[in-house]
C-alpha cells in the first residue's frame, strides 16, 4: 500500500513537470495567466481592507479571519488545479464531447491519469497568493504556518472532489458545462465569505450541496483553535467529498459513450 | 447622417435578437446572480444590525440591496468586447473589418450596445426577484426612472470605450486577457460595486469619485434608489467629462495601434 502511494507521488511529481514545462513554453502567456489572478484576488483582498476600515467587526469576524479564509481557499484552489488541472472546468465538456477514450488507454486507474493530464496556469498564482497573503496580513507564527500548509493541501482534496463530481454531472444529465461551472462558482462564492453570515438551513446546506464549509470554514476554524480534533474534522471532510466524487465519477462511467476521436498528446 | 444611424441602429438590433435566441442561456447563466445578492444581502444585514443605524451611505438595508441589483445587473451584463478585438488583432480579421464602408468602433458599439440591453434586462429581472423576495419594494417614481434611463446608456457607452481600449492593446501584448482582468477589477473595486462610495475611506472617496469607473457602475445605482435632479446634474457632467476623455483616447490608440497594421495579402 506504501509503495503504491509512492508510485502515485512520482506520477504526480512526472506529470507535474511535464505539464509545466509544456506551459512554460508560451512563458509569457503562462506568467500573464498567473500574474493576472493574483491581481484578481488581491481586487478581493483589498474590497476587504475598504470594508473593515469601516465596519471593522463582523459577528466576530476580524479582517485577518477574512483574510485567512482567501488564503486558505486561494492556496487550496491553486495546488488542486497546478496538480490536477483537468478537475477544472474542462471535465464536463471532455466528457460530453466523448474524449476519454485517451485515458481509458492508460495503465491502472482512469481517474489520477485524467486529473493530473492537466496544469492550470492561473491556479499557480492562486497558489503563490494564499501563501504571500497568509504571510504577509496574519503574520503567522512557525505553528500556524505549518497547519497552514497542512490545510491547503486539505483543501486542494476538496477542491479536486468539487472539480470531478460538477464534472462527472456530465455522465447524468448531457452537456453540464454550464450547471457544473455555476455550482463550482457558488461553492467559491460562499466559501470565500465569513460563514457567521449565514444560519439556519443555510449552514446544511454549506455542508452538503454546497460544500463550502470543507473548503473554508472547517479549515480556518482549525487555524484558530489549532486543535487535532478540527483538524481531523477538516481532513475527513475533504477526504469523504473526494471519495463519494471518485464514486459518482466511476458510477459515471459506466455510463460513458465514446466520440469515436482519435487524438495525439505529445 | 440618418443612414449611419439607421445602420448601426441595424447593427444593435441584430446583436439584441441574437442575444434573445439564447435567452435560456444568459438566464441560466445570470443565476449566478442571485447567488451574489444573496450572500451581500446577508453581509449588509449583519451590517445594519450591528452599526444599530437605519441608514449606511445614506441607504437603507432595502435601498442598499436594490443599488446592488443595479451594479450587478450592469457590471455582469458587459460583452467581452477586448476579447472580440483581441481576436480581430491576433488572427488578421481586422484588416477585412476595416475595409468594410463601416466605423470599425462604431459596429463593435453598436454590437456591444444591442447585447448589453438584452443582458442588462434578463439580469434586472433576475435581481428584481432575489430583491423583491429578500427585502420587498422601494419607492420608485416615473421622473426617478427616467433620469436612470438617461445615466444607463452613457455608463454603457463608457464602459465600451475600456474594453475597447482593452483590447487595443493586443497589438502591443501577447494576451490582453491578463489587462481585462485587471480593467474588470478597477470596475469592480473602484466603481462601487460591492460598497457605495460613501463608505470608501474619506481621503479615496474623492479620487473614486474623478475616475470613471464610479460613472459607470455607482452613478446608476445611486440614480435608480435616490435619484434628484443635483444627482443627475454630477452624473452626467462626470459622465460627459469621461466619454470625452475616453474618445480621445481610443482615437489615439487606434490611430498609433493601426500604423502597426500590416496586409500581406492571402
Amino acid at each position: 500500500m506504501c509503495r503504491s502511494f509512492a508510485d502515485y507521488i512520482r506520477l504526480v511529481a512526472a506529470y507535474l513537470r511535464i505539464n509545466l514545462n509544456a506551459q512554460l513554453a508560451y512563458r509569457g502567456a503562462f506568467f500573464s495567466e498567473a500574474i493576472a489572478m493574483f491581481v484578481n484576488n488581491g481586487a478581493w483582498v483589498l474590497f476587504w481592507v475598504f470594508f473593515f476600515t469601516r465596519f471593522p467587526v463582523l459577528r466576530g469576524w476580524s479582517f485577518k479571519d477574512v483574510v485567512s479564509l482567501w488564503a486558505i481557499c486561494a492556496a487550496g484552489y491553486g495546488i488542486a488545479y497546478c496538480a490536477m488541472g483537468n478537475a477544472h472546468r474542462q471535465l464536463a465538456s471532455t466528457i460530453t464531447n466523448g474524449e476519454l477514450d485517451m485515458w481509458l488507454l492508460h495503465p491502472r486507474a482512469v481517474l489520477p491519469h485524467l486529473l493530473l493530464g492537466r496544469t492550470i496556469p492561473s491556479a499557480w498564482g492562486d497558489w503563490i497568493f494564499g501563501y504571500v497573503v497568509y504571510l504577509a496580513f496574519v503574520r503567522p507564527d512557525a505553528r500556524h504556518m505549518a497547519m497552514f500548509v497542512v490545510l491547503s493541501f486539505t483543501v486542494a482534496m476538496a477542491f479536486v472532489g468539487l472539480g470531478i463530481m460538477a464534472g462527472s454531472l456530465s455522465f447524468y444529465v448531457g452537456n453540464a458545462g454550464a450547471m457544473s461551472d455555476q455550482w463550482r462558482d457558488a461553492v467559491i462564492t460562499f466559501a470565500t465569505h465569513p460563514p457567521a453570515l449565514f444560519d439556519g438551513a443555510m449552514k446544511i446546506l454549506l455542508f452538503t450541496v454546497i460544500p463550502a464549509g470543507f473548503v473554508s470554514y472547517l479549515p480556518v476554524a482549525t487555524l484558530k483553535s489549532m486543535s487535532m480534533r478540527d483538524l481531523f474534522m477538516a481532513f475527513s471532510g475533504a477526504l469523504g467529498l473526494l471519495s463519494v466524487s471518485a464514486g459518482v465519477f466511476y458510477h459515471g462511467l459506466r455510463r460513458y459513450e465514446s466520440g469515436n476521436l482519435i487524438s495525439m498528446n505529445g | 447622417m440618418r443612414s449611419s444611424a439607421l445602420r448601426y441602429g441595424w447593427i444593435g438590433y441584430t446583436a439584441a435578437r441574437s442575444n434573445m435566441a439564447y435567452r435560456g442561456e444568459v438566464l441560466f447563466r445570470s443565476s449566478f446572480l442571485a447567488v451574489i445578492l444573496y450572500i451581500f444581502m446577508r453581509l449588509w444585514t449583519v451590517v445594519y444590525a450591528e452599526s444599530k443605524n437605519g441608514r449606511i451611505a445614506g441607504m437603507t438595508l432595502p435601498q442598499m440591496l436594490w443599488y446592488l441589483v443595479i451594479t450587478e445587473a450592469v457590471f455582469m451584463s458587459a460583452p467581452r468586447i477586448w476579447a472580440e478585438v483581441d481576436q480581430d488583432v491576433r488572427t488578421g480579421r481586422l484588416a477585412v473589418q476595416l475595409i468594410r464602408p463601416l466605423s470599425y468602433t462604431a459596429g463593435h458599439l453598436s454590437r456591444a450596445m444591442g447585447e448589453r440591453v438584452v443582458r442588462f434586462a434578463i439580469n434586472l429581472i433576475i435581481g428584481s426577484i432575489v430583491a423583491l423576495f429578500l427585502v420587498g419594494p422601494i419607492a420608485m417614481s416615473i421622473r426617478g426612472l427616467a433620469m436612470f434611463a438617461v445615466v444607463l446608456p452613457v455608463a454603457f457607452v463608457l464602459d465600451f470605450f475600456g474594453m475597447f481600449l482593452v483590447g487595443l492593446s493586443a497589438f502591443w501584448l501577447e494576451s490582453a486577457a491578463g489587462i481585462a482582468l485587471i480593467y474588470s477589477r478597477s470596475v469592480m473595486l473602484f466603481g462601487g460595486m460591492f460598497l457605495p462610495l460613501e463608505v470608501y475611506p474619506d481621503a479615496l472617496q474623492p479620487v473614486l469619485r474623478i475616475l470613471p469607473f464610479a460613472s459607470m457602475v455607482s452613478a446608476p445605482g445611486r440614480m435608480f434608489v435616490n435619484p434628484s435632479l443635483a444627482l443627475l446634474k454630477e452624473s452626467l457632467i462626470t459622465q460627459g467629462v469621461a466619454v470625452v476623455a475616453y474618445a480621445g483616447l481610443v482615437s489615439t490608440v487606434q490611430f498609433i495601434a493601426f500604423r502597426r497594421l500590416f496586409s500581406n495579402g492571402g
